[in-house]
């Protein structure tokens, strides 16, 4: 709402990538030495925020070749390995090139200048005036609202901006609240003290809104992934057979009936097929060979076949947030009947994320979203990522190797067919070793007012709440 | 007094040193990385650890906790992790709301609580006692958020009479006011129940003895017997529960704070827990510290108004 990006996500639909402060998506070209560049035309007439040490100016390539090299900067952004490789150039005052030393696909390259994270184009003259921490508490931009007040742990003003460039806001203003409490936002809703609130992702909850007159709710992606983590080095879990087993065990069925849906929804690969290019769907993972559906005696035999008849015992730790201890205790019932007896110990989700850091799980459940196959592949299935050894540990909980090769392959394939049929071969094959088994996409909940009209239709939002935009209207 | 007043403050020293090292070590040993919660677990490696030195983390221990001493010693509070602020800012921001909502919760038992104590002791083992008795029971019992909640349906979504959540600036008080009504109603609910409870113990014992037998032989009426002699010995009792509850009204607003979404105290120190924002919350519970300590304080000075009998010195 207070930034811009050089391109957008299209509100209400993150499929689709439009221009924003650029006036169109450039095509990218080949220099002679092997480097792709992408130059992109600025809109004229922006206006940046006025700031608190600043006044409104127009914004030009200056402030968009200082907010991607602010971005580009570890000292200075938590995204900067994002934008390793890239040099941002002025060309004139309303041109911007970006030189890639690697050629991307635009799958991969545009959203690293949409309006999402490290793609945010800033104030330069306002940052420069504040400083980088000031900064983070008061931020200046070009977008439909601008910043007013911040209450730590209470709430957020923001105040309409009406020479934003699409034209003035409809609404005066949005306050965003941080309310934990869901029947507090329930009941807020209910007063008509509040318009918009964060729901709980469950399908009874939905109908449940839906059933009283003056509100909505509304499910949307981006959601998240559930999967299961397994580590293919510890014993007895080094056996494929026995991951086998695990797999066969599982249920997709009862992890979805947890949150039922539409709000859940089965998934057949960690990444989702639902809203990024190179997920399996259902077919493909059938055709793949790659579907586990859940066969009980299956998995008993393969436990058999691997020396373990009666099966074993595991202690497994899980955050106390419902999406991942329900998905355990769910999986404790499921390995409890092929003979896997799991001693669940449920702790604080700080405490869990750095504990599963530290290999204190065999089986890891994990939630999350990524941007693109890329992120998701590399993160949780690359061997750099290995937790603890990895030469830059993250999240890879498997501690699985062997789709380096077709990660890096994917990444620097400019073609987006082809790069996409690569993602799904690097699925498949993490699937086929049982390094890890998706389990559920959970969609975002949101309730609204009927008064509320966001201006758009709402399929799905990557800044995980719904967009509010010069043309959101509320009508009482 | 004042020299009574500085000395129980010099005292309080070396409680409060007790009380921060303890916190300080503490809110360190607890699982969980503030460069993670600040970043979210979507940041790289490199940005968490990158993260970590700029906040400070990688210095040891021992020198972190003598930064933090003689930064408070200077009366500086420092700095948050996550938001960089000055901890004094955001506290001295919240403070009044908290204070303002345990005050108000504090007047609700007060004058709810004693009078229904005192014409329960009065007509014991009457229809009026044995309501009293029961809604005292059923106060003693719930839960101050879902007291909160149901308040919350009944006064602002059904009747729309009250704001349900949020809070309006001290700058427009009418709106403020409005805003402070439910939460103080939740928390002062449950106190009215503690208080007509031992209201009406204490009472009774008092009507029984000597001095209200001498009083009454005295001719006065029931009225004077009631309020110069039996509610005047009944107070020392009723202002130490109060302080009591002045404190435990500090810890248990944080739900209702929560409920709804009013700007605290406890609030502020949720939040900072849970992401292990480790400057913000120790500062945090330095000023609960200080605030214990003060009520305890100014509960000490009350007896000596309430009964000429206690002396200072």
């Amino acid at each position: 709402m207070v930034f811009n990006g050089l391109v957008r996500y299209q509100p209400g639909n993150s499929a689709v990538i439009e221009p924003d402060l650029a006036t169109e998506i450039p095509e990218p070209e080949m220099t002679a030495d092997g480097k792709q560049t992408w130059t992109f035309q600025l809109r004229q007439g922006v206006m940046c925020h006025p700031g608190p040490q600043t006044e409104s100016y127009e914004l030009t390539a200056d402030d968009v070749v200082y907010s991607l090299q602010k971005s580009a900067t570890t000292e200075r952004s938590a995204y900067a390995g994002e934008y390793a490789g890239m040099t941002f150039e002025k060309v004139d005052t309303y041109t911007v090139r970006i030189t890639l030393d690697r050629p991307l696909s635009p799958t991969l390259f545009l959203p690293k200048v949409a309006n999402y994270s490290g793609g945010f184009i800033v104030c330069a003259q306002a940052v420069e005036a504040m400083g980088d921490e000031a900064f983070k508490t008061h931020p200046v931009g070009t977008g439909p609202f601008m910043f007013q007040e911040y209450t730590p742990q209470t709430a957020i003003k923001l105040v309409a901006f009406d020479q934003y460039f699409r034209g003035a806001p409809k609404l005066a203003g949005v306050e965003l609240r941080f309310m934990p409490d869901v029947s507090s936002r329930e009941l807020g809703l209910q007063a008509g003290d509040l318009d918009v609130a964060e729901g709980l992702i469950e399908a009874q909850w939905v109908e449940r809104i839906n059933a009283s007159g003056n509100l909505r709710a509304d499910v949307f992606g981006v959601g998240e992934v559930s999967f299961l983590n397994i580590n293919i080095t510890k014993p007895p879990f080094d056996n494929p057979l026995v991951r086998q087993a695990i797999a066969y065990a599982i249920s997709r069925d009862d992890h979805v009936a947890l949150f039922n849906e539409p709000v859940a929804e089965p998934v057949y690969s960690v990444v989702p097929a639902q809203l990024l290019p190179g997920g399996l769907t259902r077919e493909e993972a059938e055709e793949r060979g790659v579907l586990f559906e859940q066969d009980i005696e299956k998995a008993k035999q393969l436990l058999a076949e691997a020396g373990y008849p009666d099966g074993f015992s595991i202690d497994l730790i899980t955050s106390e947030m419902p999406t991942y201890r329900r998905n355990y205790e769910v999986l404790q019932a499921e390995l409890a009947e092929i003979g896997i007896q799991v001693n669940l110990n449920v702790v604080a989700h700080a405490t869990m994320h750095e504990q599963i850091r530290q290999d204190v799980n065999p089986i890891v459940i994990y939630v999350a979203w990524r941007p693109n196959a890329d992120a998701f592949l590399t993160r949780f299935f690359h061997s750099d990522s290995i937790i603890m050894t990895g030469k830059a540990p993250d999240t890879n909980f498997s501690h699985y190797d062997k789709i380096d090769d077709l990660i890096e392959q994917a990444r620097y394939e400019t073609d987006p067919d082809r790069q996409e049929e690569l993602w799904k071969q690097a699925n498949e094959q993490v699937l086929r070793d049982v390094a890890a088994y998706p389990l559920l996409f959970t969609n975002q909940v949101y309730a609204r007012s009927t008064a509320v009209d966001y201006g758009h239709e709402l399929v799905s939002s990557l800044a995980l709440y719904p967009q509010i935009t010069e043309l959101t209207t509320i009508n009482r | 007094m004042l020299r009574y007043i500085l000395r129980r403050l010099l005292l309080a020293i070396p409680t409060l040193l007790a009380v921060l090292t303890v916190i300080f070590f503490i809110v360190r040993v607890a699982p969980g990385d503030p460069a993670t919660a600040a970043l979210g677990d979507y940041a790289s490696a490199e940005a968490v650890a990158a993260m970590r030195e700029r906040m400070g983390l990688n210095e040891p221990l021992w020198k972190q906790y003598l930064t933090f001493l003689a930064d408070l010693a200077r009366g500086d509070l420092g700095r948050s992790l996550i938001t960089g602020k000055p901890i004094s800012e955001q506290i001295s921001f919240v403070l009044p709301y908290t204070v303002e909502l345990a005050i108000a919760a504090i007047v609700v038992g007060l004058i709810l609580g004693v009078p229904i104590g005192v014409i329960t002791a009065l007509r014991r083992n009457t229809l009026i006692d044995d309501i009293g008795r029961i809604v005292s029971l059923v106060g003693l019992s719930l839960p101050a958020f879902y007291l909160g909640i149901i308040l919350m349906f009944v006064f602002a979504v059904k009747l729309g009479l009250l704001p349900s959540v949020g809070s309006a600036p001290f700058s427009n008080p009418g709106k403020h006011l409005q805003h402070v009504i439910l939460p103080a109603l939740a928390l002062g609910l449950i106190e009215t129940a503690y208080m007509a409870r031992m209201t009406r113990s204490v009472m009774m014992g008092i009507l029984s003895d000597d001095f209200i037998r001498t009083a009454r032989a005295k001719g006065l009426t029931e009225r004077m017997v009631l309020i110069r002699h039996a509610l005047r010995a009944g107070l020392i009792p009723i202002v130490s529960l109060t302080g009591i509850f002045a404190i435990s009204l500090i810890g248990s607003s944080v739900v209702v704070e929560e409920v709804f979404a009013r700007p605290g105290l406890g609030r502020l120190m949720v939040g900072a827990t849970k992401q292990r924002d480790y400057t913000a919350l120790q500062s945090i519970m330095v000023v609960y510290s200080l605030i214990i300590i003060v009520i305890n304080l100014m509960t000490d000075i009350i007896y000596t108004f309430v009964d000429p009998r206690v002396r200072i010195d």
